[in-house]
């Protein structure tokens, strides 16, 4: 089959996506007593202990801290949980894969899509806590479905990568929660970029999420406006790995049923 | 070849092999120090294939275990892609191959509804337009809002067949699943089967149910070792299979009791064993009569006298047989009857009748050859009747030997084969 052709089924399988996506995300929540408060619970005490670690004991001086570390570590955690377990979207549902056919892209892209619910409904919590330490909003605020989106377009193309690789190559998956924790300390989420070195910093730059989490930051901690640069280099970096990604997946999805 | 609107299954000269790793593995560390290992054998599974189906068409795929028909169904079905040659399929396809599949322990059975009919590729409001019908269907109404973690396995497959049978498809692929629910359910099914099928969908089915196969399917093409071996109507090709399938089961077993030593005669082919006490013998739910005078043992043998259960139409075919003693000598006569599978009467030999003489010799063998057998395809029985002067049963064994005739001549189907030749030239 062509890539239009591959495209325009999987878009006729949306509501399989969203069936799945659904599934994932009441599954998850449905037997806890708490249920979908979890949802916003989680990130709260995650953002509570760095705050108190960062604070308290690295004495790290920032107004307002943990609302920087706050709009860094969601859109962190969105992709960290996406291409953390995306390496499992083919390979725990090898039942399914084995016995039936839809196309295969489904389980990665409701994979991605309930982690990117998951972010958007924290982002609320966030936003209350915004609201309530001063920091406020600005009219910058507009263009946070953009970065949004660029954020999306990026975390489904590496979830492409590793959820076909995982396949063929059953370390990835320990491969990758390697790289994550490594990466989380190359992201400016728990540090600034202000007063780093050039030739860190360079480095950092690398790191693609880099960019998209300044932007976060830009929009909704410091309230200044972002180049249109920067949403070009990312959404241009998004868009290669999308494509490398979807390419990836198609070549290596025909002989899924016979490795699993 | 034309295009052809009707065509909606095209399979041509696929070719599947699978890899069989050694020693399969996985990880890095084994794939780098262990190179070797990563050694694998190719399997041809599918060897050449190509067939093509029209609209309304049942067809039964047929063959023994590993012969490669579900793997032909999984390849139709695009859970496997073949090595080379083309399948096209034209339409929304529909698989009841793996029931259940996505089914959510924790969700009702309407949620689930929703989410395994959106795997066959349905929209939400075509779900929604058939959400009465698959309830009605699998005649779940009263559960349908419990999670189905609740639900018997019968329930569970009920509501999985119900959800994949309402879909639609204008193919759908049936792999050895006709075994959902209790009877009543199971007609249910195969009414439904045949509805959907007269309305033009094309269905393809994977059994070892010949019984299955001929009521549902009009053509069966069955495979062997990855090639069609024949490709016909259902109920000619199945006979063939069965006899192929009884006929290597019965060499395997003549091998067996070679390579055991034992002698292949001393192993003959009836039913159930003869045994030599009376007593035993009156006790079997197939036989009857007073057990005077008993048969001992029967064989059926070909022309070149060894035993054989599978002939061809007009074989010659040799029944053997022993009476026990006979201490006063009395005349006894025998009839042998030859009746179908399903018990109809096909034909008779009379011992007295036919050659106006009687048994009294103990343990003599005595033999009848059936010059020609004429007879269709099919699986067919003997009963064996020993009778005295007074044509008073002395001993009756029914379905004594089982054996199949096998028709390779163009002649027409049916217990009586018949030559035919068709004038269909239209006038000018």
């Amino acid at each position: 089959m062509s890539i239009k052709q591959d495209i325009i089924e999987i878009w006729n399988y949306r509501d399989m996506v969203f069936s799945l996506a659904r599934r994932e995300l009441r599954g998850k929540y449905e037997k806890s007593v708490l249920g979908f408060l979890w949802a916003f619970l989680g990130p709260l005490f995650q953002i509570l202990i760095y705050g108190i670690v960062f604070t308290g004991i690295f004495h790290n001086n920032m107004p307002n801290f943990y609302i920087y570390l706050m709009t860094g570590i969601l859109p962190w955690t969105f992709f960290s949980d996406s291409f953390g377990q995306g390496t499992g979207a083919i390979v725990y549902n090898a039942e399914m894969v084995k016995k039936i056919y839809f196309p295969r892209e489904v389980l990665v892209i409701a994979e991605v899509t309930a982690k990117f619910i998951n972010m958007l409904l924290s982002f609320i919590v966030m936003g209350f806590f915004i609201l309530v330490s001063g920091v406020g909003f600005s009219l910058e605020i507009i263009q946070l479905p953009l970065i949004v989106v660029i954020e999306y377009i990026l975390v489904l193309g590496m979830s492409f990568i590793v959820a076909s690789v995982t396949v063929y190559f059953r370390d990835l998956e320990y491969v990758v929660h390697v790289i994550l924790m490594a990466l989380i300390w190359g992201t400016p989420i728990m540090y600034e970029l202000k007063g780093i070195n050039p030739f860190l910093l360079k480095l950092l730059y690398m790191n693609p999420f880099t960019t998209i989490i300044s932007i976060y930051h830009d929009i909704l901690y410091y309230h200044t406006p972002t180049q249109a640069r920067d949403y070009l280099i990312s959404f241009f970096e998004g868009l290669v790995i999308l494509i490398l990604g979807f390419q990836i997946f198609r070549h290596l999805k025909r002989r899924f049923a016979e490795e699993l | 070849m034309p295009f052809n609107e009707d065509i909606t299954i095209d399979v041509s000269h696929i070719v599947k092999d699978f890899r069989i790793y050694k020693d399969k593995s996985h990880t890095f560390k084994d794939r780098v120090l262990f190179r070797k290992r990563n050694a694998y054998e190719l399997n041809h599974v599918i060897n050449d294939i190509s067939f093509q189906c029209r609209r309304g068409q049942a067809i039964g795929l047929i063959g023994h275990n590993g012969c490669g028909k579900s793997t032909t169904l999984k390849l139709l079905n695009k859970i496997l892609y073949p090595d080379s040659g083309t399948i096209t399929m034209r339409g929304k396809i529909s698989s009841l191959i793996e029931l259940g599949a996505g089914f959510h322990q924790d969700m009702t059975g309407r949620e689930n509804i929703y989410i395994n009919a959106s795997i066959f590729g349905l929209r939400k409001h075509e779900i929604d337009e058939r959400l009465d019908k698959i309830i009605r269907f699998s005649e779940l109404e009263k559960f349908i809002d419990s999670p189905v973690r609740t639900y018997s396995s019968g329930m569970y497959m009920r509501l999985a067949f119900s959800i994949a049978i309402n879909v639609d498809a204008d193919i759908l692929l049936v792999d050895e699943i006709l075994a959902v629910g209790d009877a009543n359910f199971q007609a249910k099914c195969f009414s439904k089967l045949a509805e959907i099928k007269a309305k033009g969908t094309t269905i393809v089915i994977v059994s070892h149910s010949m019984d299955q196969i001929k009521s549902i399917c009009d053509r069966v093409l069955w495979i062997d070792n990855g090639k069609i071996r024949e490709d016909g109507p259902a109920s000619k090709v199945c006979d063939h299979y069965l006899f192929a399938m009884n006929k290597a089961a019965e060499d395997r077993r003549i091998e067996e009791a070679r390579e055991e030593g034992r002698k292949v005669l001393e192993n003959p082919n009836h039913l159930y064993p003869f045994p030599k006490n009376a007593e035993q013998a009156s006790n079997m739910s197939d036989r009857s009569g007073n057990m005077q005078i008993r048969f001992e043992d029967v064989r059926l043998e070909d022309m070149n006298g060894s035993l054989c259960q599978q002939f061809h139409y007009g074989d010659m075919m040799r029944l053997c047989w022993k009476i026990s003693e006979n201490p006063e000598k009395k005349n006894c006569f025998c009839k042998f009857e030859i009746c179908t599978s399903e018990n109809r009467p096909c034909t008779e030999f009379d011992s007295l009748k036919d050659c106006d003489k009687y048994f009294q010799d103990d343990h003599a063998c005595y033999e009848i050859s059936i010059q020609k057998l004429l007879l269709g395809s099919g699986s067919y029985y003997l009963n064996l009747i020993l009778l005295d002067e007074k044509r008073e049963v002395l001993d009756k064994v029914q379905h004594a030997v089982e054996f199949q005739v096998m028709v390779t001549e163009p002649l027409s189907d049916g217990l009586i084969p018949l030559k035919a030749v068709w004038d269909c030239q239209e006038d000018a």
